[in-house]
């Protein structure tokens, strides 16, 4: 499996806890990534587009929702890959903490 | 601004906009207004990136479009060509006489719509024969429209009397 792009990654993990719509997502990112990381709105609806073509989140219908405000979830199938992806970074991690280590000595 | 922001979402393929266009508009504005408040400099990098970002983002999204099949881009797209035009009845237009309208006139009496039906088992038959399922799949969906215009085309006197 293709490791997740990092828009792909932020969003999946912005929706983990819970479900957000658009302009959440934006700001949750920029959170999440310490404001590294701004996607415009194209960037997140073409990645939301294409996570909805997956079934890795779906439309989740809120109380107060008007069409502009559409919420986003994620799926089993979506929390799965996100928990692959993790750990393979963790994998990665652990190998590279070894490497610099061993450097080290 | 936004009245640039909203042309060039039109250059995005129809189905996307349909589903996303206001969404986006009511994100942009939220984000544009908040950035506005940081700053000149900030607020001119931020419709840069946003503009650009949005031609860059309609052409992959063209491409996309072009190079998906239409049955995973319809799990969450609508499909625009089965969306019912202005002034055609619902029952006509969910029988499938809507997509009729797009190839040929709507058939008028009810001895065309048994022809048609039969040339499709016809053709159903030779696409089993060449085990060309795709086709055979598509035929059969097209009869069995076919025969639901039958049905109500014959039911249509019985309820004027």
């Amino acid at each position: 499996m293709r490791p997740l792009t990092e828009p792909v990654l932020l969003i999946l993990l912005s929706l983990a806890d819970r479900p957000r719509h658009g302009y959440a997502l934006m700001k949750d990112i920029e959170t999440l990534s310490n404001g590294r990381v701004r996607l415009s709105t194209g960037t997140l609806y073409g990645a939301l587009r294409r996570l909805l073509e997956n079934d890795w989140i779906e439309p989740f219908a809120q109380e107060d929702a008007s069409r502009e405000k559409q919420a986003y979830r994620l799926t089993s199938a979506g929390r799965k890959q996100l928990e692959i992806e993790l750990d393979r970074m963790k994998q990665l991690t652990r190998a590279a903490g070894i490497r610099l280590r061993a450097r080290e000595v | 601004m936004k009245r640039i922001y909203r042309t060039l979402l039109r250059l995005y393929p129809a189905d996307y906009t349909a589903l996303f266009a206001g969404e986006m508009l009511a994100a942009f504005e939220k984000a544009a207004g908040e950035n506005r408040t940081r700053g000149c400099a900030i607020f001119v990098r931020f419709v840069i990136a946003e503009l650009t970002g949005l031609v860059a983002s309609a052409a992959s999204e063209w491409i996309a479009k072009l190079t998906t099949d239409g049955s995973v881009r319809g799990r969450r797209l609508p499909d625009l060509r089965m969306m019912r035009p202005v002034g055609v009845p619902r029952e006509l237009w969910f029988a499938g006489a809507g997509a009729d309208l797009h190839r040929s006139p709507a058939p008028d009496d009810v001895s065309e719509l048994q022809k048609r039906a039969a040339l499709s088992v016809s053709r159903m038959t030779d696409a089993i024969a060449s085990r060309d399922y795709e086709r055979t799949r598509a035929l059969s969906y097209q009869e069995s429209r076919e025969r639901e215009k039958l049905r109500l085309l014959q039911q249509k006197p019985a309820r004027e009397e």
